[in-house]
């Protein structure tokens, strides 16, 4: 490097644009959604005034903010269990039987990088009440008397939710874990039989403690965004039937852009936000991922 | 193993094959199953009488067209303005020390933990104000908000495995900084490049909140919010809104099938 000039004018130049793209894009905008949330501010009444804590007051004080927070709670810890399920059995059995079989694998990350709207639609004809395959299957086969109405009952619509999150985001817990399994050493697994092991104790001594960080990891992140998860949930339920559905990100919604109040949402937004703040502290704390690597990824 | 083991493996993985294909199977089946056969239990699980009439009302009797050009000009416009951020800030990341570099790297992967909901709303007012509502400027602007962050987090990683030697030999033979990061370093970090590209397009095309709420012209709805509208009104005509879902995904089946590896490298990193 020539000089500190020189210096300065790259350092700059190089993360000026980035700063700049995630100031308006991201800081911005939550820095106001954060000031928005100590004034009344409704769609109709361009004018702001400010009142304190009251927006949280009222939220936290609101039994719908703290329903929506029990439901973001179930959709959360029920979807992200179901994903680490499935992808768990999902990684055991490729590992074992198709090792690099690469059409599988393929198959197997599709569903989590389709748009949601695709899966949205698929699962609402798939379960649909009239016509949906799955209440056909489902009568022809005796299981049920009559046609299961699984994104518009009651009882049904959150574990509805719940599998089809399973569904599509199961894969991204498949292929960390199968990352993950194909770099056991396999003298591990010798080692294991030699002092007579048999595969259930190898899988309790061996594999699940090779998988413990990787498993953490998928909680954590998935239970992050499962937790601000909108768009699924919205597409197939709008937050029914009678709210059976409404987490948090939709509670917030309903209150910005239905009942216009812009202060009270954003005091629920932040709410939110607490959450999100604790579960990123853990992760930033165990993984540090912002530390620098040598070589490899 | 013994035979028993390995048959029971086999079933196993069998009926999880099945649960993940068969979604796929049934949106394409049911895309060029003709209308009046599709509401006419039982339905069959093979058949042979293939129509492209759900593709044709699609495409001549929808806005599907329309839709689909905005979600292109939203995705190009994504990819070039997060290449151009995401490589220069990764550049700069790896290559320079400087005081606020820590802060820097925490504050990026801090946000895209950022819930969209909490970005989107207050978009919302901000573009509204702005008249920036139901533009490509906006709609773009609101894009990088959910891909940049990732990009430039993986831009940074790459550019730590482009090895400095490389560029330090173009340095002793004269050329200048920019000139050894234009031919020598960039050419290097191409695979990263693409990858920033991949992923700056999969979370463009895929987004439905940003859209959603900030696209309220019906002209300006990118293909998840005019997919969505699709549904809205009764009596929906699935056999046409799974043709619509069977070509959203084709770009999705392209990447994954065609581009995997590029795709790997950032997955521990999208929402």
């Amino acid at each position: 490097m020539k000089s500190r000039t020189e210096h300065h004018a790259w350092v700059l130049g190089t993360t000026a644009p980035a700063l700049l793209f995630l100031a308006v894009v991201a800081y911005l905008p939550i820095a106001y959604a954060v000031a928005l949330s100590f004034f009344k501010k409704t769609a109709f009444n361009p004018a702001m005034k400010w009142v304190g804590l009251d927006n949280y007051r009222f939220v936290l004080e609101e039994p719908e903010l703290w329903s929506a927070f029990g439901r973001s709670i179930v959709f959360t810890l029920g979807s992200v269990g179901l994903q680490l399920a499935l992808g768990l059995a999902a990684a055991l059995l490729l590992n074992r039987a198709f090792a690099g079989l690469n059409v599988i694998r393929s198959l197997f990350v599709l569903p989590y990088l389709l748009p949601s709207i695709v899966v949205a639609l698929v699962f609402q004809w798939l379960l649909s009440q009239e016509y949906g395959v799955i209440n056909q299957v489902l009568m022809q086969t005796g299981a049920v008397s009559r046609p299961i109405n699984f994104f518009g009952g009651l009882s049904t619509a959150m574990w509805s939710v719940v599998g089809m999150a399973g569904w599509q985001y199961g894969s991204f817990a498949t292929l960390l874990i199968l990352a993950r399994l194909q770099a056991i050493s396999p003298k591990l697994y010798e080692a294991a039989a030699v002092s007579g092991a048999g595969p259930l104790r190898a899988f309790w001594d061996v594999t699940l403690p090779a998988l413990r960080t990787t498993l953490l990891v998928i909680a954590l992140l998935r239970g992050i965004w499962m937790f601000n998860k909108f768009d699924s949930i919205w597409l197939v339920t709008h937050g029914g039937p009678l709210k059976a559905t409404e987490t948090l990100p939709l509670y917030a919604y309903r209150l910005a852009f239905e009942e216009f109040d812009f202060g009270l949402a954003a005091a629920a937004c932040s709410v939110m936000f607490m959450v999100l703040l604790v579960g990123a502290v853990v992760y930033f704390k165990l993984f540090d991922p912002t530390r620098e690597i040598e070589v490899g990824r | 193993m013994s035979r028993v083991q390995s048959l029971a493996t086999f079933a196993l993985l069998l009926v999880v094959l099945i649960v993940v294909a068969f979604p796929f199977y049934w949106m394409v089946l049911s895309s060029f199953t003709p209308r009046e056969a599709l509401f006419q239990p039982p339905y069959r699980f093979f058949r042979l009488d293939f129509s492209l009439g759900n593709y044709r009302e699609l495409l001549f009797a929808t806005e599907f067209v329309r839709f689909f050009f905005n979600s292109l000009i939203a995705a190009v416009g994504a990819i070039v303005l997060n290449v151009i951020a995401a490589t220069l800030a990764g550049y700069g990341l790896t290559r320079f020390a400087f005081a606020g570099k820590k802060p820097f790297a925490f504050g990026t992967l801090f946000s895209y933990m950022f819930p969209p909901m909490l970005m989107a709303i207050p978009l919302y007012i901000l573009f509204s104000a702005l008249q920036m509502r139901n533009t490509y400027t906006g709609l773009i602007l609101a894009h990088m908000a959910i891909s940049l962050p990732l990009n430039i987090w993986l831009m940074w990683q790459y550019f730590q495995i482009v090895p400095l030697s490389l560029e330090e030999a173009a340095w002793t033979s004269g050329a200048s900084r920019l000139a050894a990061l234009r031919q020598v370093c960039l050419p290097s970090a191409r695979p990263g490049v693409l990858s920033v590209a991949i992923f700056s397009f999969a979370l463009s095309w895929n987004d439905f909140t940003f859209a959603f709420i900030l696209q309220t012209d019906r002209h300006m709805f990118t293909l998840p919010v005019g997919l969505a509208s699709f549904v809205e009104q009764t009596g929906v005509h699935w056999g046409m809104v799974m043709a619509a879902a069977v070509l959203v995904s084709v770009p999705t089946f392209l990447l994954v099938f065609f581009l995997q590896r590029y795709l790997l490298s950032g997955l521990r990193a999208t929402g």
